[in-house]
């Protein structure tokens, strides 16, 4: 049984290699390991033997064996990209491109807490003093730590944060706004009921009690409501699209805290429309309110 | 005559309302003395000023000028906070409309004035049970308003207006959304309610509730035209 495919795939050293994939018994071949998206789209499982070459048009390749499939982190940056991951052993990639003593990128992990009093070498070694003094080996190297990285690649992602949260914004001024109005007229449908109830001798402060916190019920309501209802859509949402982005990245996020802050607006919300929409009833005059 | 006290006792009534910026009087001058145990109905053509005189022996309403003391309490120099406790308290109200809330159950439409009075809970929910009882609801106290015909809801509202024990009970067309039948058990418990010692002033287009009342006030624009005592306090006995 046979099954071609041709793709790109990149290497974290950046080797272009096309794989033209053959399943056939694989035992004492090497392993490389390949990504889960490429395993999606290929149909391959560990295990697996495939034909590996540098170029697509090459004539022949090497036989390896897939022992492992590697997940993609919760990167934003590592979504939109379509291409294919393939690690292998550096002295087989390096046989692989023929062109063995260079290499494009590599990555240094530093020691956690390294630099940290009491740390074992007493050498101060973070990420900063790493990078600084592999900027001072050579000429033409460039070092960054990973977090600089970080911020160069999620610049994007900050502007459409900050978009986001515009649209928000917009969304809780204009959703007040119109909050507001339908609880005046809501609470103005019960201009008899509060003119009764002040003609029967219930105070203004008890009237603007009680519309308030029946505004504050529903606000209540609904923020627990519309939480349930955002947590139901973000769960779909990332269901979604870490099936169709083979990500474990979550797309929509119902945190506490969002929560929270959605909660205490509407009720801030609820409180201060309850109030000016019985504080309007209050001041008519109840024989009025009841109508003649 | 009475040598009781008045309960209310108005004199020089007078109320204008500003209609296209002149002012139109609808109270012109009135006087009137209302004692305990008496039940008078005000009758008089449409707009002579009666809902605008009860308004103001409950008051809901203030007066232009003149002086109004119902047990005692001079209601013209209230502020509105003084009037709404007053009102809660000292006035029972039956209106056309009923104006019972809908949410709320037959027993806690009632209990809702004492509630407003801080009574504690029990003494609300006995008394409201008592008084349900007493209109002939005993056994509705937990229906809503909408599960209640009119005659019903009319006399949820009477059992609503003694909640606070009320020195007056005042009603405005208490029989006007009902048909002949309830209306006539409506004036059958207004009686029953004056005989067990209720005052009451009514205010009425309905014969009926007028022949009822001990005594009959005629209104024409704003003033009263005659009084008449047609059952003094002293003949209370009447064939069952
Ligand atoms: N809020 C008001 N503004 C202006 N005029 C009013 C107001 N209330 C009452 N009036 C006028 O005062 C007069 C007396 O009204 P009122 O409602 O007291 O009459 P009524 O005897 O109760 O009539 P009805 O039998 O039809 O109920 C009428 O001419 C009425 O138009
Ligand atoms: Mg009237």
């Amino acid at each position: 049984m046979r099954a071609w495919i041709r793709r790109w795939c990149a290497l974290t050293g950046a080797v272009i290699l096309t794989a033209p994939v053959l399943h056939v018994q694989g035992q004492g071949l090497r392993t490389i390991a390949i990504d889960e998206r490429l395993g999606m789209a290929a149909g391959l499982a560990v295990g697996d033997s495939v034909r590996f070459a540098a170029m697509a048009s090459a004539p022949s390749g090497q036989w390896v064996r897939i022992g492992a499939i590697t997940r993609r982190s919760a990167d934003p940056s590592e979504i939109a990209r379509s291409e294919y991951r393939v690690r292998l052993h550096l002295d087989q990639l390096q046989s692989l491109t023929g062109v063995g003593d260079r290499i494009g990128r590599f990555a240094v992990r530093t020691q956690e807490n390294a630099g940290a009093p009491g740390s074992a070498s007493g050498t101060v070694a973070g990420p900063d003093s790493v990078s600084a003094a592999i900027n001072a080996m050579a000429f033409g190297f460039r070092a960054y730590p990973a977090a600089e990285v970080a911020i160069e690649t999620s610049a994007t992602f900050r502007v459409v944060n900050r978009f986001h949260r515009a649209i928000g914004i917009i969304t809780i001024v204009a959703s007040a706004i119109f909050l507001l109005c339908i609880t005046l007229l809501k609470v103005d449908e019960r201009r008899r009921e509060v003119g009764a109830l002040r003609l029967l001798g219930l105070s203004r402060a008890t009237v603007v009690r009680s519309v308030m916190l029946e505004a504050s019920l529903i606000a209540l309501l609904g923020s627990a409501l519309g939480a349930g209802f955002g947590a139901a859509a973000s769960a779909i949402v990332n269901w979604y699209y870490q099936g169709v982005y083979a990500t474990p990245l979550r797309f929509a996020l119902v945190t506490p805290e969002i929560v929270a802050i959605a909660v205490t607006l509407s009720l801030l919300l609820g409180i201060v429309s309850g109030y000016l929409a019985a504080q309007r009833l209050v001041r008519t005059a109840p024989l009025e309110l009841v109508g003649r | 005559m009475n040598l009781t006290q008045p309960v209310l006792s108005a004199r020089d009534l007078r109320r204008a309302y500003l209609v296209a910026g002149a002012p139109v009087e609808a109270v012109r001058g009135l006087s009137l003395d209302v004692h305990p145990g008496e039940w008078v109905a005000v009758v008089g053509p449409s707009g002579c000023g009666k809902s605008t005189l009860l308004n103001l022996l409950g008051a809901i309403d203030r007066p232009t000028s003149g002086q109004l003391l119902i047990r005692g309490r001079d209601v013209a120099v209230m502020d509105d906070a003084e009037a709404t406790r007053f009102r809660l308290t000292g006035i029972g109200f039956v209106f056309q409309r009923f104006y019972l809330m809908p949410t709320l159950s037959a027993a806690e439409n009632v209990e809702l004035p004492m509630a407003e009075a801080k009574r504690p809970r029990a003494e609300r929910e006995a008394r409201a049970k008592e008084l349900l009882t007493y209109v002939g609801l005993g056994a509705r106290t937990d229906h809503r308003p909408f599960q209640l015909s009119g005659g019903e809801q009319q006399r949820v509202a009477v059992a609503r207006a003694l909640a606070n024990r009320p020195a007056l009970l005042l009603a405005d067309e208490p029989t006007g959304e009902l048909d002949a039948r309830t209306g006539e058990e409506m004036i059958a418990l207004f009686d029953r309610l004056n005989r067990d010692g209720t005052t009451i002033v009514t205010v009425t287009h309905d014969e009926e509730l007028a022949q009822a009342a001990r005594r009959v006030i005629h209104m024409r624009d704003g003033v009263i035209v005659d009084d008449q005592v047609r059952r003094p306090l002293e003949s209370v006995a009447r064939p069952a």
